[in-house]
Order: C-alpha cells, then sequence, then structure tokens
C-alpha cells in the first residue's frame, strides 16, 4: 500500500530515454491474451462450467472490447514507431494506482496465461455438501410460478422434479410413476448404506452461485453403492421412504447406466 | 486438490462476469473525462448537499453497470471536483438504481413488487444518509487514496487557469474561496508535490477544459484513458475475485445459511452471503430469488440492498478510492442501516 512512493519515482525516469514504449507494448499484449483467453473458454465450451447461458453475451462483449482495445494499443505503438514526432508514444503511465504498474500488468498477464491453459472443473460431490445438498429436497430455490412442467414424469430431469416436490412435497402422491434422470453420486452420511444421491448442480448467473440438488436412490440391499462423482443415468420407479426422519421421495428398483461427464454438467 | 480446483473455476467465474462490467465501466469513466464538461456537469449539480446526494445516486440512470463498473465513475467525479455528497450518493446508490439493475430485479421478484420498490428505496435512504455523514467532513482528503487526492481540488468554475502547466504551481488563493470544493491546501505544500508539472495529458486536459483536442486525439486519450483504468482495476479485481473465491471455498455456504433464518439471524446471513458471494448487481437478484422461499423478505432486501455496496470482491475496488478507514466506516454504516431496515421490513412489513 505504499504505492505512491515507489510511483514518484517511476514519474522521474523519463519515458523517452527508451525507444521502444514496452509498458504499452505490453499492455496491448496483456489485452489480447485476455482476449484469446476468453475465446478459449467460448470456443471449448468451458464457459458454460462458469457463466450461465444467459449471461454468455458479457463474455462476448468483454472479448470484443479487449481485442479492439488491444489492437488500438498495438496500433498506436506501431504508429509512435513510425512517426515518433508527430504520435508520440502512447501514455501508459498514471499514477492514481492502488498497485503499482509492473505488480497490476503481471498480475493481468499471469492470470490471462493461467486461464489459458487451466481448463476449469465442474464442481463434484464434495462442494454438493458444502454447499448444502442434504436439505435441498425439502426447499424451493426457484419460484414455482416460474416454470412449466415437462409432459411425461420421465422426461423429468432432477431440477424438473425438485421443483415439482417443491409445489407438491407429498411423495405418495408420485408413486409408481416412472423416473429417468442423470447426475453425479454424492453419499450422504447420515443415510443407510444402500442409499445414495443423484445430483445436480443448478446455475442462476455464475458458478459461484451454483448450488445442488438432488433426489435419492434406494439399491437393493447388498448391493454396492456407485463411487461419488460418477456420472450416472438412473432409471427406476418412485417410492416413499423415511431417510434423515422425513418421507421422501425415493428412485426405487433403479437400473444404473454409467455415462460420460456432460460437456454441460449443470441445470438452469 | 478439489477444493483448490473449485476455488479457480469459482475465480474464473467471477472474473469472467465481472470484467465485462469492469470494462463498460472504464469506458463511461474515459468518456466522461473526455466528452463531458465537469464545469458544466458541476454547474448543474445541486448546492443542497441533501439534494446532490440524491443527485448522486441518480445519476446512476446514466450509468447502467455494476459496483465494477460503478467505481472507476466515483472515481472520475471525484478528480473531476464533483461535491462529496454526490460522489459518494453515487458511489453506493448507483449499482442498485440503474435500469440494467431495477429491470432484472423486476423480472426476478415481479410477484413481489415491494421487493423491487423497496430496495431502490433503501438503497437510496442508506446511500443519502452515507453521503451526508460523509459531507460534514469538510475535508475529505484524509480519507482518500493519496494518489487520488493529487488529481482533486484544483479546478475551479471561477478561476482562470495558466495553460502553460509550469505556472499552476503558482494557483493559490483563488482556489481556495470557492464554495463548491473542500480544497486547495494541497497547492500550499512545497512545490515539488505539485503535479501538475508533469501531468498526463489527459489530466492538464482536465484542469485545462476550454483547449479540448480536437475529436481523433481526444479518441486517442479515450483509448490511453481506457487501457490505464482497465490495467489498474483489472488487477484490483483479480485480487478482489482471489479473495472472494478463497473464502467461498474456506468457509461452506451451509456455515453462513445455517445462522439461522429467523427474523434477526436470516438477515444477517444474507448480509454475510453477499459479502462473501460478491456477485454483480445486475445479476444477484435472480440468485437472491433462489432463497426466495427459504428467507425472509426483509433479509432477501438486505442482500440486493448491502451486496452491491460492499462485498469481498468490490472492497478491493474501494480501495483504490478510499483508505482503509473510510472504508470501515462505510462498511459499518452500511451494515447497520440496512440491518435496521429490513428488520423493520420484517417485523412490521410483512
Amino acid at each position: 500500500m505504499t504505492a505512491p512512493v515507489e510511483l514518484r519515482r517511476g514519474r522521474s525516469r523519463s519515458p523517452k530515454t527508451s525507444h521502444l514504449p514496452w509498458q504499452a507494448i505490453l499492455d496491448g499484449v496483456m489485452l489480447l491474451l485476455w482476449a484469446a483467453m476468453l475465446g478459449r473458454f467460448i470456443v471449448t465450451g468451458q464457459l458454460y462450467l462458469l457463466l450461465h447461458p444467459d449471461y454468455a453475451w458479457l463474455a462476448y462483449l468483454a472479448l470484443v472490447l479487449m481485442t479492439l482495445m488491444g489492437l488500438g494499443r498495438l496500433w498506436q505503438v506501431w504508429q509512435s514507431t513510425k512517426s515518433p514526432r508527430r504520435q508520440g508514444a502512447p501514455r501508459s503511465q498514471e499514477h492514481i494506482a492502488l498497485l503499482p504498474r509492473q505488480i497490476s500488468s503481471a498480475l493481468l498477464l499471469a492470470v490471462a496465461m493461467f486461464g489459458l491453459l487451466y481448463s476449469p472443473r465442474p464442481f463434484t460431490s464434495e462442494t454438493a455438501f458444502q454447499r448444502g445438498i442434504t436439505d435441498v429436497l425439502g426447499q424451493t430455490r426457484s419460484r414455482p410460478e416460474r416454470f412449466v412442467l415437462s409432459g411425461a414424469p420421465e422426461d423429468r430431469t432432477i431440477v424438473d422434479w425438485v421443483r415439482t416436490l417443491n409445489v407438491y412435497p407429498e411423495p405418495d402422491a408420485y408413486t409408481g410413476q416412472a423416473i429417468q434422470v442423470s447426475g453425479f453420486v454424492t453419499h450422504i452420511p447420515t443415510w443407510p448404506e444402500n442409499f445414495f444421491m443423484i445430483s445436480r448442480f443448478v446455475l442462476t448467473c455464475c458458478a459461484a452461485d451454483a448450488y445442488p440438488v438432488g433426489l435419492p436412490v434406494s439399491l437393493p440391499v447388498g448391493t454396492p453403492r456407485p463411487q461419488p462423482d460418477t456420472w450416472l443415468e438412473v432409471s427406476g420407479s418412485a417410492t416413499t421412504e423415511t431417510l434423515d426422519n422425513k418421507r421422501q421421495l425415493v428412485i426405487g428398483s433403479p437400473a444404473l447406466t454409467e455415462i460420460p461427464e456432460p460437456r454441460n454438467p449443470y441445470e438452469y | 486438490m478439489v477444493q483448490l480446483n473449485n476455488g479457480i473455476t469459482l475465480f474464473f467465474s467471477l472474473l469472467v462476469e465481472a470484467m465485462p462490467f469492469l470494462l463498460l465501466g472504464v469506458m463511461f469513466s474515459s468518456i466522461l473525462l473526455l466528452f463531458v464538461d465537469e464545469q458544466k456537469l458541476l454547474t448543474i449539480m445541486p448546492k443542497n448537499v441533501m439534494l446532490a446526494a440524491l443527485a448522486g445516486g441518480l445519476i446512476g440512470f446514466l450509468f447502467p453497470v455494476c459496483e465494477c463498473g460503478n467505481i472507476p465513475v466515483a472515481r472520475r467525479l471525484l478528480m473531476k471536483g464533483a461535491p462529496t455528497a454526490v460522489a459518494i450518493g453515487f458511489l453506493l446508490a448507483a449499482p442498485t438504481v440503474n435500469p440494467i439493475v431495477f429491470w432484472a430485479t423486476w423480472i426476478a421478484f415481479r410477484d413481489q413488487p415491494e421487493i423491487v420498490f423497496l430496495r431502490v428505496a433503501f438503497t437510496l435512504i442508506v446511500a443519502m444518509s452515507i453521503a451526508l455523514i460523509f459531507s460534514t467532513q469538510a475535508d475529505m482528503r484524509p480519507f482518500l487514496q493519496d494518489n487520488l487526492t493529487q488529481f482533486m481540488g484544483e479546478p475551479q468554475p471561477s478561476t482562470s487557469r495558466p495553460s502553460s502547466p509550469n505556472g499552476s504551481a503558482s494557483i493559490s488563493a483563488e482556489s481556495e474561496i470557492s464554495p463548491l470544493l473542500q480544497s486547495g491546501t494541497f497547492l500550499m505544500q512545497s512545490p515539488g508535490q505539485v503535479l501538475q508539472l508533469d501531468a498526463p495529458p489527459t489530466q492538464v486536459l482536465a484542469q485545462v477544459p476550454t483547449a479540448l483536442p480536437p475529436l481523433p486525439s481526444r479518441l486517442r486519450m479515450m483509448l490511453d484513458n481506457m487501457v490505464l483504468e482497465m490495467r489498474e482495476l483489472g488487477a484490483v479485481l483479480i485480487l478482489g475475485s482471489a479473495i472472494a473465491a478463497f473464502v467461498q471455498v474456506a468457509i461452506p455456504r451451509e456455515t453462513i445459511l445455517g445462522l439461522g433464518q429467523g427474523p434477526v439471524t436470516s438477515i444477517l446471513a444474507m448480509m454475510a452471503l453477499a459479502c462473501v458471494v460478491s456477485i454483480c448487481s445486475t445479476v444477484d437478484s435472480f440468485f437472491a430469488l433462489s432463497f426466495a422461499s427459504v428467507f425472509t423478505s426483509g433479509s432477501l432486501l438486505a442482500f440486493l440492498v448491502f451486496g452491491p455496496m460492499v462485498d469481498l470482491k468490490n472492497v478491493s475496488l474501494l480501495l483504490t478510492v478510499f483508505k482503509g478507514r473510510a472504508i470501515v466506516y462505510l462498511f459499518l454504516l452500511a451494515a447497520q442501516m440496512i440491518f435496521l431496515l429490513a428488520l423493520m421490513m420484517n417485523l412490521y412489513g410483512g
């Protein structure tokens, strides 16, 4: 936080001594790298691990703005090296910064390069715990008025089921209905050995607010539970069981099929 | 390892969401710098502190961005010599009182219109009160970052400025008597600290508004300024997002929500959540919606009003304007007032 002292020293150094405006070049490269990082997230579909599709335009907008700014910056550098007297070097120092500009540039460059290399990972069952999957079934996190049920019960996703249950929680009302859902496996420690949760994360705008929903699955006694985080398609029929002292809708007599992790693991 | 991956994913998620708003804010700030004559801006500002605070809050209608985007603009307002009440009112209210956020909140809470309108009303009340409290401080500079105050205070509508940068060291008594600014004292310091001597072109420009350059060079300066602010605030945003991501991974959300769902505890829980989750005001209403049936209306309002004013991500951005002490005051004042308003809503509103 003692930036001002540092900065004043920087100011006294005349920019005219160096031939190339390195800071401006660095800025341009940094902006283009950021644009490239966003571009990579968009092209590889990883953007959907970070943002709700409704807000993807934000990333597009940033991509365009950063590309324009980066190109503009480099164009300025090009102009100034061609005819230094007419244009003057692009101004690249201002001293209202909290951080010294070297650190700012380094941070931005480092994050852009890291983002170009790193692949965001979808959240796992461990996070589902952390974010409170256990009591999700009983509560609604979306306004029931805002959704329309898809027709056949077997077409409903986990989220559809949870929303349906929020509107009408009595599990007996659904007994015998066919359920076919896909999601990842979460083990709930307080449940008996032959139960697990088939779960999904729901996004409202970005990964920071992802919340888990899930349906309990009951296996025949003696069947080993699948490993946590395995992606499964579960088809079975609705029954009622008492878990955690609460009567709940449970997928009974399930057929489990292992599936690859979907490209977009979230639901909305 | 899983935690680390989650943290990094969260970090990028916050960045990808906030960076576009920061870019927009930087763009607005640069437009304000180069295309808006601050003398006109200052003359249309109400003289009355109360009205000035309100005006500051309502400027948000011109800058439809979230808190990440508003901080560069608020900083520019301060540098352009806007009264404290205007700048603080803007800083606190504009992230919420703007058309996009209003529209988003409306979409999310259509069937609870009281939340939409009370969000705006509470924000204005809190922002104006804090603006009034801060404007009793005659000289804001002890609260502001040094490197920002160096650019403040000098421009005055009635002062004739020498066009040569070297001459500005000698501006003195005239600038101190202006009623508009609490300023001028730093010019009495040693000449070595007078910044106009080698200020960058846009700063000189900001002080000599009569010498507006032609459009192409203004556009060039706008790009310069955008890149500079983007570099500086972008780096700060990175730090803020990193902290917010770390806290989210370190403190399970369940712990926060487990704080309670009573009339008092739910408000505290949602305010803590707003602070930690750090999502932008333009989208936070959809997030709040997901808690609508679990939490009290008052606590949802507390989330919607408090989050845009203070959260982990924008504390670092606020640090580019204010010193730590002022942010603590801001935080405490806002938290207390919002808590009380939300509690009133819970106890009597519902």
